[in-house]
């Protein structure tokens, strides 16, 4: 895989990388530059939206903790402005408390702070790919979201009803350590699918709520107040 | 009652046409039999001592007779019909007291012998009743008998509702004429009064009954209908003008009513509703009140017999109509004996009717009143029935309600120890969101910074490795304290990334074989500090074969395997280095003490979770087995 990434003519993909810690910062940047990537640093919300004002980024990979606000917010909007832009969060721990939350607003995955830098470009370049990296700690928060509860489960909310028997069965045996291949052999699916229906359950999960659809129609105009 | 089974309704309509001829012919049986048992005359004394040649003088009028006569008239209080006879008294009967016997007659008689009245009936109130059947007895004076051919002279009262009938008289000695008197007495009089005495009883429990449960008014009915009855067997005949005469009056002739509140009990008590018209079948009985207020003597008896017992025929036969339909309807034991009783009651009532319009004459003998009794023996059966049942209910009501309140209690156990369950499920969940986000802003983000730092110097490449092995510990802590419901592979999953990750730069292959589907049995009972310490013992075999064995390939194999016993799991890592206890040179006896250290973790470890550790280890390579328990311990066995 490290090789692969090497090779790749990756030119032409632009990485917008926010994170506040420098040394953090610097890492994932010399990872990802050393991958070919062209990236751009923000360390606060005001200087990733000043980045944001003309064109998309192709990647955006942000933290969530920021001295200026929270990550949540830059996705939701990048998601609305840019829809082709794929978005990661960085996090520290993997949590679903922080991966979920960002699911929620539109990103597609996340990205350990200390993964190991050829992982790092492997994961970026794996999800511009168009497959949408998941953890079994997350497939799992998600299928046990699934099972019905009479009282909400701690943790942030999640609307799992969209989902279909088949996406769920994926995420049990991502949940449970098995591999792409061993999951399309289970369900008799091809292995190229997999990734497909992967993205499918990140779109699922992704809150569109009334709130924001009417935010979104007071920006296009067509509600007057 | 128990659901019947939905019969198609041919095979219903079958059915029910067989229960009803069923139920016909017994009752046609019943019947039958009471004709049988009526037809059986009464015990007459020796023929010898009748006398039935008489000489009557009526309305002036004198001629021969013979006993049982009816006479012409209804009613003959002025002016009453006498009948002169004589029988013979022999002498050498002194010894014994003679009598004389009137087994029937009809209203009252004055007898005389030898011009001598010895006895007056008027003046016993048992046999002022045309209905009782009571006969009499006399005994004569044996100054009055004389030797040879005695006169005997009967003087028959009438006054109504019927004719005047006087059955066969018998003189002869005491001893042999009583016992046929006492064996009348019993059946026609004091029968009777032990009946009545039953129906005053019914009366009381009836209006009890009624008095607390207000909402079945049958009872009340019933109750009334009793009460009516009681008091017309106790109450004596208007013969005289007493202060009360017209009282009594209403009150013999309010059988109609009492038919008429039997009647409206019956429907309401076998599930009937109540007729449209219902009050109407009170009409005849106030109409005979009314009378029996307003009218004279003669009037009454009248409408009493021309009204009154059509009228209690005709809601004999309603009632047996009634009690017919609920047999069908609910074929119950009470149903069904209160009509056998209806039956007897309507067929003595019939055989009287022949009677009275001497249709058929039988000594003027009437049953119906006395077979009324049946009616009270099946209402008294059938209530006691009903209350027993009820009783039984009662007891299987409280019995269920015991079994029902023990389940709902041990359903209440079940779902508070869920609940429980679940609450310290939901308030470890919310420590771990806390850990979490303290761990996450502080010690995590420590570490990553570490993690960077080190990365740009050279020398900081140890510290970078322990910072990120903390890291890695921090995210398994984490990890295992999330409620996997006791499938251990959900926390397997989670460390096949983490090791697959650790693998990644040493280039070692991590083959994942789940043997099975679902890879382990579910273990309800399994806590987060038993798969922390799986993990980490799983973490320990990874270690010693990344660092101690120079292996190039680790397999981990899950699978269930199934004994006798039920079904446990079982975790191998096998790997292809050198193992660890050939170490030959001093730098991997360093080494080998190490993984010794790890390997006296790794047994405690599999001992605190009550699992198997086998391991094997030769110059081709480790297998680390760990068997499962079939239960997990509930508390840390070798103490934390």
């Amino acid at each position: 895989m490290t090789e692969l990434s090497d090779e790749r003519p990756s030119q032409a993909i632009t990485v917008l990388l926010v994170e506040d810690d420098a040394p953090t910062s610097w890492r994932l940047q010399d990872a990802l530059a050393k991958a070919g990537f062209q990236v751009t640093a923000a360390a606060t919300l005001a200087e990733a939206r000043a980045c944001l004002t003309e064109s998309g980024p192709k990647v955006l990979l942000t933290d969530l903790q920021l001295p200026d606000g929270h990550g949540v917010e830059l996705i939701r909007e990048t998601r609305r402005r840019f829809p082709a832009t794929e978005i990661m969060v960085i996090s520290i721990l993997g949590d679903e408390e922080s991966v979920i939350s960002a699911i929620t607003v539109g990103a597609t995955g996340y990205l350990l702070k200390d993964a190991f830098p050829t992982d790092i470009a492997a994961t970026v370049h794996e999800l511009v790919a168009g497959h949408s990296p998941i953890s079994a700690s997350i497939a799992r928060f998600i299928v046990r979201r699934t099972q019905n509860h009479p009282e909400p489960a701690p943790g942030p909310p999640l609307d799992t009803v969209r989902l279909t028997p088949r996406e769920i069965d994926i995420l049990w045996g991502i949940a449970k350590g098995f591999s792409y291949a061993e999951i399309a052999g289970h369900l008799g699916l091809s292995r190229q699918t997999v990734p497909g229906h992967i993205k499918n359950i990140y779109r699922k999960l992704e809150v569109h709520t009334r709130g924001e659809a009417v935010f979104e129609a007071l920006q296009q105009g067509l509600i007057r107040l | 009652m128990a659901a019947k089974p939905a019969l198609p309704g041919r095979q219903r309509r079958r059915l029910r046409a067989s229960r009803l001829a069923q139920y016909a012919l017994v009752q046609v049986l019943i019947a039958i039999a009471c004709v049988f048992v009526l037809h059986q005359s009464l015990p007459q004394p020796p023929a010898g001592y009748l006398v039935n040649a008489f000489n009557t003088k009526e309305g002036g009028t004198e001629r021969g007779v013979t006993l049982p006569h009816y006479t012409s008239s209804r009613f003959s209080m002025n002016d009453p019909p006498l009948y002169s006879g004589h029988f013979v008294w022999p002498s050498s009967e002194a010894q014994r007291a003679w009598s004389v016997y009137l087994p029937r007659f009809n209203n009252g008689v004055e007898v005389a012998v030898n011009g001598v009245v010895i006895l007056d009936s008027r003046r016993d109130p048992a046999a002022n009743r045309p209905d009782r059947n009571a006969p009499e007895i006399a005994v004569i004076p044996a100054s009055l008998l004389h030797e040879g051919e005695n006169d005997l002279a009967v003087r028959l009262f009438v006054w109504g509702p019927l004719t005047g009938f006087l059955d066969s008289i018998y003189a002869g000695p005491d001893p042999v004429l009583r016992p046929y008197y006492e064996q009348r007495t019993l059946v026609f009089v004091t029968l009777p009064v032990v009946f009545s005495a039953w129906q005053a009883i019914l009366a009381v429990i009836l209006t009890i009954m009624w008095a607390v449960r207000r909402h079945e008014p049958a009872y009340g009915l019933l109750a009334a209908a009793m009460t009516l009855g009681v008091a017309q067997a106790f109450l004596p005949t208007a013969a005289d003008q007493s202060q009360y005469s017209r009282l009594n009056a209403i009150l013999i002739t309010s059988a109609p009513l009492e038919s008429g509140f039997v009647l409206t009990f019956a429907t309401l008590f076998l599930g009937g509703r109540w007729p449209r018209f219902g009050a109407l079948i009170f009409a005849p009985g106030v109409l005979l009140v009314a009378v029996g207020l307003f009218g004279d003597q003669a009037l009454i008896s009248e409408f009493f017999l021309f009204v009154g017992v059509p009228i209690i025929g005709l809601y004999l036969v309603l009632l047996a109509l009634i009690v017919a339909r609920s047999v069908l309807k609910r074929h119950d034991v009470a149903s069904f004996v209160l009509g056998c009783a209806v039956t007897i009651v309507l067929t003595c009532w019939i055989r009287d009717m022949l009677s009275v319009l001497q249709i058929a004459p039988d000594g003027r003998i009437f049953v119906a009143r006395l077979s009324y009794s049946a009616l009270l023996v099946a209402i008294g059966a059938g209530l006691t029935w009903r209350f027993a049942r009820a009783l039984n209910q009662v007891d299987g009501f409280a019995g269920r309600l015991v079994t029902q309140v023990r389940q709902a209690e041990d359903k209440l156990k079940a779902s508070f120890a869920r609940e429980e369950e679940r609450a310290r499920a939901a308030a470890l969940a919310l420590e771990r969101t806390r850990l979490m986000r303290d761990l996450h802003d502080g010690l995590g983000g420590q570490l990553v910074s570490i993690v960077a730092l080190s990365e740009r110097g050279e020398a900081g490449a140890p510290i970078g490795e322990a910072a990120r092995a903390a890291l890695k510990d921090l995210r398994l802590v984490i990890d295992s304290m999330d409620d996997i419901g006791g499938d251990l592979m959900l926390a397997l999953g989670s460390w096949r990334e983490r090791a697959t990750a650790q693998l990644r730069p040493h280039d070692i292959a991590l083959d994942w074989r789940a043997v099975s589907p679902q890879g382990l049995p579910v273990y309800p009972e399994l806590r987060p500090w038993h798969v922390i310490q799986i993990v980490r013992l799983l973490d320990e075999a990874l270690t010693n074969a990344v660092k101690h064995a120079r292996a190039r390939r680790i397999m981990v194999t899950i699978e269930t395997l199934t004994d006798a016993s039920g079904a446990y799991g079982r975790i191998s890592v096998e790997d292809d280095g050198t193992g660890f206890a050939l170490t030959p040179d001093g730098a991997a006896a360093a080494a080998g003490q190490k993984a010794a250290r790890g390997l006296r973790n790794m047994r405690s470890r599999a001992a605190r979770c009550g699992a198997a550790l086998d391991l094997v280890s030769t110059a081709g390579g480790t297998r680390v087995r760990l068997t499962l328990p079939r239960r997990f311990p509930d508390s840390d066995a070798a103490g934390a």
